[in-house]
């Protein structure tokens, strides 16, 4: 196990690395000037070269990155804006905010609103999965597939304002969505969030719903789920203890995926309700070219995605017996 | 799996069959299609497919026989339909026999040809981008599983570099930045420029699924006896690939094309209701989304939100249920 996971670990880092490289050079290596937006309108060549220059970048690319790397390992003083202990993304350009207390400011957002929703659609997805193959062939099993399969099919920009719309604008039973610190206010915290959780968990819990399903069918396929039922073992409990584990594999990685990339910032819901997310960042830092900030969403979002990948390896190990982790 | 050979059923014509054909053989591309034919829910779904592909590819000549196109700002032409807020007064999003599908909120533009032509440029773009895809997907995947050892390694880890990349955020990231290759950041951007950049930023990131699937299939292949006995009859490995592999490899293709297709039509019109795709006044899917979520409309009249929301919902639907029975159809093993 621990090998398995120092492995992995220095696997991850190696992808963060050149994953580094590749957006540095894609976000500093090609000629859209940050300055352009920064100096406005009293625009002229030598302010610009001096914002280049503020901001170093007038240095060579590879000397740019080396700083960037620098920094980000051993923090720095260099900075006119204060000090920037490591891990030090250095300071947004647009606010002057230090980037990393700004990710950290916004994390909690997309934490709450990333896992109320997979607490929904985790329960109400898989429920109505086993309950499909449980009932195959039933008008209960058709109706699931069937919805499922219409509701997977619908995308956030299009549930989301029609909810807002509805609930919000129309018949005011709502306020608008908004993030409350939970510490502060659990109850506006929860009423702020009901709306987005209820939208972004309806299309995840219908494509789980699919997921569980076909899993578990293929699961009561499997040989072992047969001569258990042969030995007499009643239909339910071969259904919840044999059949149910296995069918936990797919999904687990799925999961693993979807949780990895939502928590990187679940960027058009966020954007949709005006929750002051990692993605809502990420969109505004786009519009602001704001280099530092992009960068930093971008490195944070990848290594989210990368611990849950190790992390739903390291799951396997747990679900399946079989599985051993070297 | 297609292509190994096929089973040619002949001899004696049945006892009363005199006057019959023999029976011929059939190919797995005629098994398939008759296997298809039968599945009821896969040809209603092809023919809703082919039904938005063709109002796409038809747009300008269904406009012009409707007599209008996306671009007249109504709001302006025909003042008399709006309030001052810019709302159509006729009820349901101002739907009349004039205007069929309603006016757009704000500016005014006409709903129907804007949907219509909204399809065309969406659908334009993710075939393009779907081409692009198979293209590399085939390059690639075939030459990482054919070739193995260090070739199969090296593109191994480069599928394994791209998949940790938080698609969504590059996208939005390096939508600027490619339009910046192309133009510079004080001039105006043409719309094919962001049309090629959304194409290039959904390749560049669409590839690897279709790639690791078509590696695995070649992977399979290599050490079947067919292929073997093609190598040792002195073909080369061009040869090999281009006679032997490709023909065996459309199965997985053409299913994994049907089922990547509409994911692409939905992350393209992500993009644009992001506002970094394609932008206003060039007439696309889900830049009327954006639209669609303004206070404006939300706070109004909502009907105009359910033209391309329900159109949406019914190719996405179809074009699911097409990729299951043609799955079905190569492959009627799968259980549903």
């Amino acid at each position: 196990m621990l090998r398995f996971l120092v492995r992995r670990i220095i696997g991850a880092v190696v992808i963060l690395f050149l994953l580094s490289i590749v957006t540095f050079v894609l976000f500093f290596g090609v000629p859209r000037d940050p300055a352009l937006l920064m100096c406005g309108k009293t625009c002229n060549p030598d302010s610009i070269a001096n914002i280049h220059h503020v901001l170093g970048l007038d240095k060579p690319l590879t000397e740019q990155y080396w700083i960037f790397l620098h920094n980000l390992v051993m923090g720095s003083n260099q900075f006119a804006q204060g000090p920037c202990p490591a891990p030090c993304f250095g300071y947004s350009y647009h606010t002057n905010d230090p980037v990393w207390s700004t990710l950290m400011d916004r994390l909690p957002t997309t934490v709450s609103l990333t896992l109320g929703a997979a607490v929904c659609f985790l329960i109400v997805g898989l429920g109505t999965g086993l309950l499909a193959a449980w009932r195959r062939g039933t008008l209960v099993d058709k109706t699931a597939t069937g919805g499922a399969m219409v509701i997977s099919a619908l995308q956030i920009y299009f549930l989301g304002p029609l909810a807002l719309a509805i609930l919000v604008y129309q018949t005011h039973w709502f306020d608008k969505p908004a993030y409350n610190d939970f510490t502060g206010d659990p109850l506006s915290w929860f009423t702020g969030l009901i709306i987005p959780w209820v939208v972004l968990s309806t299309i995840f819990a219908a494509q789980y719903t699919r997921m569980a399903r076909s899993a578990m069918i293929e699961q009561l396929q499997e040989e072992h789920v047969r001569t258990a039922r042969a030995k007499g073992m009643s239909r339910r409990y071969v259904f919840f203890r044999y059949a149910w584990r296995g069918s936990l594999i797919p999904i687990v990685t799925i999961f693993g995926i979807d949780l990895g990339s939502l928590l990187g910032g679940a960027i058009i819901t966020e954007y949709t309700f005006g929750l002051p997310g990692l993605g809502q960042l990420a969109v505004q830092s786009v519009f602001f070219s704001d280099l530092p900030l992009l960068l930093g969403v971008m490195l944070f979002a990848a290594t989210m995605i990368l611990v849950f990948n190790i992390v739903v390896d390291a799951t396997y190990a747990f679900i399946d017996p079989r599985v051993r982790l070297s | 799996m297609g292509g190994g050979g096929t089973a040619v059923v002949s001899g004696e014509p049945g006892p009363k069959a005199t006057g019959e054909a023999a029976l011929t053989g059939r190919s797995p591309g005629q098994l398939m299609w008759t296997r298809f034919k039968r599945d009821r829910t896969g040809v209603i779904s092809a023919y809703v497919v082919g039904f938005f592909f063709l109002i796409g590819l038809l747009a300008p000549l269904i406009s012009k026989v409707y007599g209008k196109n996306p671009y007249t700002v109504y709001a302006d032409e025909r003042p008399d339909l709006f309030d001052s807020a810019g709302v159509p007064v006729h009820p349901n999003g101002g739907i009349s026999g004039q205007f069929w599908f309603g006016l757009e909120p704000g500016n005014g533009y006409d709903v129907f040809t804007k949907l219509i032509y909204g399809i065309r440029t969406s659908l334009m773009i993710s075939v393009a981008v779907t081409v692009a895809v198979v293209v590399t997907g085939i390059l690639l995947g075939v030459a990482a599983g054919y070739l193995g050892g260090k070739t199969d390694y090296f593109i191994g880890r480069v599928i394994d570099f791209l998949l940790a990349f938080p698609a969504q955020l590059f996208f939005i990231a390096s939508m600027p930045v490619v339009v910046s290759l192309f133009v510079s950041p004080r001039d105006e951007t043409p719309t094919y420029v962001r049309v090629l950049a959304l194409i290039i930023v959904q390749w560049f990131l669409g590839w690897m699924g279709l790639g690791r699937i078509l590696r695995g299939t070649a992977l399979a292949l290599r050490e079947r006896e067919f292929i073997e006995a093609a190598k040792v009859s002195g073909a080369s490995p061009w040869r090999i690939i281009r006679k032997e592999i490709l023909p065996n490899i459309v199965t997985p293709l053409l299913v994994q094309s049907t089922y990547l297709l509409p994911n692409f039509v939905t992350a393209e019109a992500g993009l644009s209701y992001l506002g970094v795709g394609i932008v206003e006044p060039t007439p696309d899917w889900g830049q009327m989304f954006s639209k669609a979520s303004t206070e404006l409309v939300m706070q109004n009249d909502i009907t105009y939100m359910f033209f391309p929301g329900i159109s949406m919902i019914v190719f996405v639907v179809a074009f699911n249920l097409l990729g299951d029975s043609v799955r079905d159809a190569f492959d009627p093993k799968t259980a549903r």
